[in-house]
């Protein structure tokens, strides 16, 4: 089979099947995504107060928070007032496509 | 289909591209010495170009590397191989030896690539970052880090759910799933080993909880903290985002240690947490550090005024053995200790530790070795036959160690450690001439 270029994906996707566990996680992360732009569209948070929301660990809302803030869909806002936590908020309407 | 391999031809093979390997690559190549350099990971650099900041001048690390880093990366004489590995190194006789090098498919042609991470934005995925030590996630296609040299995407087809959509948006169609991998056949005249090392794994020590309690971090983990690039917003807990204010530091974590197999000094602990003490009271003027040792080492130049300063800081030094660890339902640490002058056995609570882990030998290279035996020291890091009047020799002839593949060691002595080889080889390949 000749692969287009620009279309080569689907060639390897022909030979090589895309491991259960890979798209599991994908649709965790997106899950994941979701819900936490979802909570933030509705005022800005700290990672206890997301893990709360979410019922999850808050490693892993840390982790995945941090993720987002480097992929661009989340922003840092202040501090709280105790100077422990920072509120973390959407930006640009968590690029609204999620 | 029959599996092509095409042969090439070098002065010198360069097993490494960390500050060791490139400063004997760069020097080699200097002196006319056509070079391949290999390098196991997606960019050359090394340990050196994830830290943050230098002992004890604290100079940006990466602004040292990034302009050695690009000058090996342009020198006419250099090849750079990078998600390469050394297959086998057999010796046909002095001043013969070949190699198989194995290339990766990166699915990305590197020369087409612009760094433009149109492709990361598309991509959907996200997976652990390993150049941010797993603090944060990056994409299933990805530039390794801002500075990693060449400075190109690559695809990280474990996680890849060939989707294809970095293909749609690539503007270059730099993007090619139907790349196999590689075999090469490097005829040289000598070889440098430049492997680097390991770090220690903490998962190793149960009783200090790493993994288990996620505000015990690794030091390379508060080393990629400290760096301009980040994994946070700031110094951070990861395990629930807080800002720490009371940091301790747990040295020899796997150095010095029998009961996990290392014995030995790692050379290098004492200073980079010193180090990082110091870069933390810049950046948390608020926060408490104390440094648990049992001997500080600073043997090198200005070391002992750099561990002063730190004292005349707030730094507190405890001379004290770390026992175990536990975890409180805040997140704080419970550190339990032996405190050696005072000969006794204490409690302190801290809201973060540092594991200041040791320098392990990288291991596997001496296997690559066929038809000769490259030895290895009672510790597995590579033999240096000659240690005092030769210190870059091997048990083989015509091959060559550099920096901590050697041992344990910091960087202006793997710098110095990658000259000696250079030299040492250049005078091997001259010998070879007349």
């Amino acid at each position: 089979m000749e692969a287009e270029k620009g279309k080569t994906a689907k060639y390897l996707k022909a030979k090589r099947p895309v491991p259960k566990a890979v798209t599991e996680h994908l649709k965790y992360f997106t899950r994941t995504k979701k819900a936490l732009i979802n909570a933030l569209k509705e005022g800005e948070k700290t990672v206890p107060q997301l893990a709360e929301i979410l019922a999850l660990p808050a490693d892993e809302v840390m982790y995945h928070l941090m993720s987002l803030l480097k992929y661009g869909f989340v922003e840092t806002g202040e501090m709280d007032d105790m100077d422990e936590y920072f509120y973390y908020k959407v930006k640009d309407h968590g690029k609204d496509k999620s | 289909m029959p599996e092509s391999i095409k042969t090439l031809e070098y002065d010198v093979l360069v097993i490494g591209g960390g500050i060791a390997g490139g400063e004997s690559a760069l020097n080699l190549a200097d002196i006319g010495y056509k070079v391949l350099l290999v390098e196991r990971d997606l960019t050359i650099g090394g340990k050196m170009i994830l830290l943050s900041k230098v002992f004890p001048t604290l100079d940006c690390a990466a602004c040292i590397t990034t302009p050695k880093v690009s000058e090996i990366a342009r020198h006419p004489n250099i090849t750079i191989f990078t998600g390469a590995e050394t297959e086998k190194v057999t010796k046909l006789g002095e001043h013969r030896f070949e190699a198989v090098i194995r290339q990766k498919p990166r699915y990305v042609n590197v020369s087409d690539c612009t760094g433009c991470q149109l492709c990361e934005e598309a991509c959907p995925v996200s997976v652990s970052d390993q150049y941010q030590y797993g603090m944060v996630g990056r994409k299933a296609v990805y530039i390794p880090f801002s500075i990693a040299s060449p400075r190109a995407a690559a695809i990280d087809i474990e996680n890849c759910t060939l989707c294809g959509a970095c293909e749609r948006v690539c503007p270059t169609q730099c993007i090619d799933f139907t790349q196999t991998e590689e075999r090469f056949l490097v005829k040289v005249k000598s070889v440098v080993v430049a492997t680097g090392f390991e770090l220690f794994d903490p998962l190793k020590i149960p009783r200090y909880g790493f993994g288990q309690y996620k505000n015990v971090i690794t030091s390379m983990q508060m080393e990629r903290q400290l760096a301009p690039t980040r994994p946070y917003n700031t110094i951070l807990r990861p395990g629930d985002g807080k800002m720490p204010d009371n940091i301790a530091y747990v040295l020899c974590t796997g150095s010095r240690d029998k009961t996990v197999g290392n014995p030995i000094c790692s050379q290098v602990c004492c200073m980079y947490s010193i180090k990082q003490a110091q870069l933390l009271m810049g950046a948390l003027p608020m926060a408490d550090i104390t440094i648990y040792y049992l001997h500080i080492r600073a043997f090198g130049k200005g070391f002992n005024e750099f561990y002063a300063q730190a004292q005349d800081m707030g730094v507190e030094f405890v001379k004290g053995k770390v026992g175990k660890i536990t975890e409180k339902e805040n997140g704080n640490l419970i550190l339990r200790y032996e405190d050696i002058e005072a000969g006794q056995v204490k409690e302190a609570e801290h809201d973060m530790v540092v594991l200041s882990v040791g320098v392990l030998p990288n291991r596997g290279i001496s296997e690559t070795f066929e038809n000769q035996k490259l030895e290895l020291d009672p510790f597995n890091f590579i033999n240096q036959t000659d240690i005092l009047a030769s210190p870059a020799k091997t048990s083989i002839e015509g091959v060559f160690v550099a920096g901590t593949a050697s041992g344990p060691m910091d960087i202006p002595d793997s710098i110095l450690s990658g000259g000696a080889a250079s030299a040492e080889t250049t005078s091997y390949l001259r010998r070879a001439v007349s």
